[in-house]
């Protein structure tokens, strides 16, 4: 197959195309397959030949195919991809269309990377570009209205999706994501769509949530893909966690020190530790130390709002050490200020209480008069999984 | 070399006319930043005719292109600012060349909006846009300034037009969509609480939102050094305070942007309105220029409502009292503002000038007039003009 000629090349095509073949026929046209290695293949102009063996518009979509072994840089070859539009009522040529989307995708990445490295184009340019050819490969799917369930191109819409997200979220544009999500919760397929493909879908959806502060939700996503990710792809399940492990955080579960050494998230274990000490100081030193990572991953803002905890478990100490129901403020400043936190006065302590009791993480009141916490005598400080 | 050195030129020159501002001052200013100004779209012009011949390139040396002053006298559609002195009142008033400046108009099918005698060059434009900003936003006799927001946004509209059409980009593109940012930032805060028919907070928003992704995306891509990014991306952040994607654009930039102290002091506020701490955000909003102010004005209410909120909740007991100048001190209030807007969300104020928090009383008010609350952003605009203020001199 590596040694094949353009001819035998192209008589394979054929007859994938022939006989309905979707897989092998995917594999024809992408760049996992080691044909696109093979010197024969790479022609600058292929289209005469194509147009010889294959019919409209199969052979502009091989033509765009050997052109890109050829150049191997990113070329709009789902362009020709239109093909697939004309399918009525059928879905077999679905491999092809993940195989070569999956391609375009990492091939828009390397153009990106290639062309931000010269200091030329529009930022994000060539993955917007890509997006909008995914874009409508997604609309002649989701449009798949006539077909039956066995024969529907919409078994294609969650790939497409997923590939998506991951552009978006590259270029920071998440509100993108909506329609999308929208047209799949609304599909009567959605359950029923590939393992990997939901896992997929949920990891992308729980990081949504989680960046529009929707807490609850995200927990729920990230832990459906983190427990149904094959057990094999450890990566995979570190990624998941990167973004579980905060959210869990703020929804009061801290992670275990094993967890952390098994996947490899030790930038985790201070933060952790921090928070669940009530020691502010820990806090904003290891997010100091690792900002360059949390960062990159997008979950340094998140990871700020597990202060709000700290100040809880913190005050909960200055509680147990007084052993009172009566807590005057000085000594709530007093602890801050042994946090080094700067410029905090009995103002901003009142704020904070305030706000603790608001979100319902203590339970009391503040006397403005005595300069006073008056706490319930009964579990002042609820557990923090039992709260909102 | 003079590329560089002409944005330079000019927010300098600014600086040193700015407090005395006499008339021909400004006008030798104008004439030094236009021959800058030529020389720098040359050069562009020549390092852009490689590759890009497919993309219009204007030629209109005035503000406005001769056809459509042409049109616009003849059918009357001339703008009031726009006419030639002494014939206001004639039956048909003529255009003042030297006043008429293009209008947006809406793309339409059929309309060849590509016509580069119709197009504005970079430099024509900058000069456009600098002169809506002397000669129209910041004179004192045109009035009222609803007329003049609605002018000015309308043409600064048509310019950008012009510049999408031409791909322009550069230091002139920078230095307009600088100005129209800060132009539409102060409008925010000045038109707050106008009628909806002369002054839309929604339609503001979106076009500062679309100029303000533009100018950030320009000092994304540009190599030369923007004198002017700390500031505007600490403005960014603070007009979209609590946005994720406002705070992540602002982490992901270089580290030494990031500390600049504008930018540090944004992301403190930032931190402290995530941490739901408004005494903090109210306290670091005192440190904050005019123009900062102006840009967070619009979160101001919102973050006096958490104040209240929280406070009914953690001060929420029958016999206990609040001092009101204590809480008008937190809230940058004075004592008859701060009854008012405790009253507007249910919190009780006895005889005693004293609070009475309770959870259970507050209430979102039906309709609050932000502008009512203005003094924090108001008191530092001191002798501050209107030119300066979109010229960017503080």
């Amino acid at each position: 197959m590596a040694h094949s000629t353009i001819n035998q090349y192209l008589q394979q095509v054929y007859e994938a195309i022939d006989g309905r073949d979707g897989s092998f026929c995917s594999e024809l046209l992408s760049f996992k397959h080691p044909h696109v290695a093979n010197p024969r293949l790479q022609l600058a102009s292929p289209e005469e030949k194509c147009q010889q063996l294959l019919e409209p518009p199969y052979d502009e979509m091989v033509a765009a195919h050997l052109r890109c072994t050829y150049a191997v840089s990113n070329h709009d070859f789902v362009e020709a991809y239109k093909a697939f539009q004309s399918h009525k009522e059928e879905n077999w040529a679905l491999p092809v269309m993940f195989a070569v989307t999956l391609d375009l995708r990492i091939f828009a990445n390397n153009a990106e990377q290639q062309l931000q490295k010269k200091g030329k184009g529009q930022p994000a340019e060539m993955l917007e570009k890509a997006a909008e050819q995914l874009m409508s490969c997604f609309r002649v799917c989701a449009s798949d209205n006539r077909a039956g369930v066995e024969d529907s191109k919409k078994w294609g819409m969650m790939f497409l999706s997923n590939q998506l997200f991951k552009i978006y979220f590259k270029i920071n544009k998440l509100h993108l994501c909506k329609p999308l999500i929208r047209a799949i919760d609304s599909s009567n397929l959605k359950n029923d769509f590939s393992p990997a493909q939901k896992v997929t879908y949920r990891y992308y959806t729980g990081r949504k949530a989680m960046f529009d502060s929707d807490f609850k939700p995200a927990e729920e996503f990230l832990s459906y893909a983190f427990h149904h990710c094959h057990r094999s792809s450890q990566r995979n399940k570190r990624m998941i966690l990167i973004y579980l492990l905060p959210v869990k955080m703020l929804l009061g579960h801290m992670p275990t020190h094993q967890l952390l050494r098994k996947y490899d998230l030790m930038q985790f274990a201070d933060v952790t530790k921090g928070v669940s000490e009530g020691n502010l100081l820990l806090l904003n030193e290891a997010l100091n130390k690792h900002e360059t990572f949390f960062i990159r991953c997008g979950i340094f803002l998140i990871l700020e709002k597990l202060k709000i905890i700290t100040y809880r478990n913190l005050f909960k100490k200055v509680y147990l050490l007084l052993r009172t129901h009566q807590l005057p403020l000085a000594s709530f400043l007093v602890s801050l200020q042994m946090m080094q936190l700067q410029d905090v006065d009995l103002d901003e302590v009142q704020c904070i209480l305030a706000n603790l009791i608001y979100m319902g993480h203590i339970k009391g009141y503040i006397s403005q008069q005595h300069q006073k916490l008056v706490v319930s005598k009964q579990n002042p400080f609820p557990a923090l999984s039992s709260i909102s | 070399m003079s590329r560089r050195r002409a944005p330079r030129r000019i927010s300098l020159s600014q600086r040193r006319d700015a407090p005395a501002g006499g008339e021909w001052r400004q006008r030798t200013e104008e004439q030094r930043r236009g021959k800058a100004e030529v020389r720098e779209v040359e050069e562009e012009e020549r390092q852009e005719h490689h590759g890009k011949e497919s993309v219009p390139r204007g030629t209109c040396q005035t503000m406005c292109p001769t056809r459509e002053l042409q049109d616009r006298q003849l059918q009357n559609c001339l703008h009031r600012f726009e006419l030639l002195a002494g014939t206001e009142r004639d039956r048909r008033p003529r255009g003042d060349p030297l006043r008429a400046v293009k209008e947006y108009s809406r793309p339409a099918a059929g309309k060849d909006s590509t016509n580069s005698s119709d197009l504005r060059p970079a430099a024509v434009l900058l000069k456009t846009v600098c002169y809506l900003i002397d000669k129209v936003a910041a004179s004192p006799h045109l009035r009222p300034w609803t007329e003049v927001y609605n002018f000015v946004f309308d043409r600064l509209r048509g310019v950008k037009q012009d510049m999408i059409i031409q791909r322009t980009s550069g230091l002139n593109c920078v230095a307009i969509l600088e100005r129209a940012v800060r132009f539409l930032i102060y409008a925010s805060y000045r038109l707050c609480g106008e009628p909806l028919r002369l002054y839309d907070p929604r339609i503001n928003d979106t076009h500062l939102q679309e100029n303000l992704s533009w100018l950030l995306d320009c000092y994304a891509t540009g190599t030369e050094p923007h004198p002017n990014q700390e500031e505007f991306q600490a403005l960014g952040l603070l007009y979209n305070l609590g946005s994720a994607r406002a705070a992540q654009h602002i982490m992901e930039l270089p580290e030494r942007l990031r500390c600049s102290p504008a930018i540090t002091l944004a992301l403190s506020i930032n931190r402290a309105f995530h941490e739901r701490n408004p005494v903090r955000v109210l306290r670091l909003a005192r440190r904050l220029n005019f123009m900062q102010s102006c840009a967070l004005h619009r979160h101001l209410v919102s973050c006096r409502r958490d104040l209240l909120l929280i406070y009914s909740h953690g001060f929420s007991s029958r016999n206990c009292r609040f001092p009101l100048d204590r809480l008008a001190q937190l809230l940058c209030l004075d004592a008859s503002l701060t009854t008012r807007l405790c009253q507007a969300h249910g919190v009780e104020v006895n005889r005693d000038s004293q609070l009475i928090f309770s959870k259970a009383a507050f209430t979102e008010p039906e309709q609050l007039h932000c502008k009512l609350y203005h003094n924090i952003v108001a008191e530092k605009q001191r002798d501050l003009s209107v030119g300066d203020i979109i010229h960017g001199c503080t």
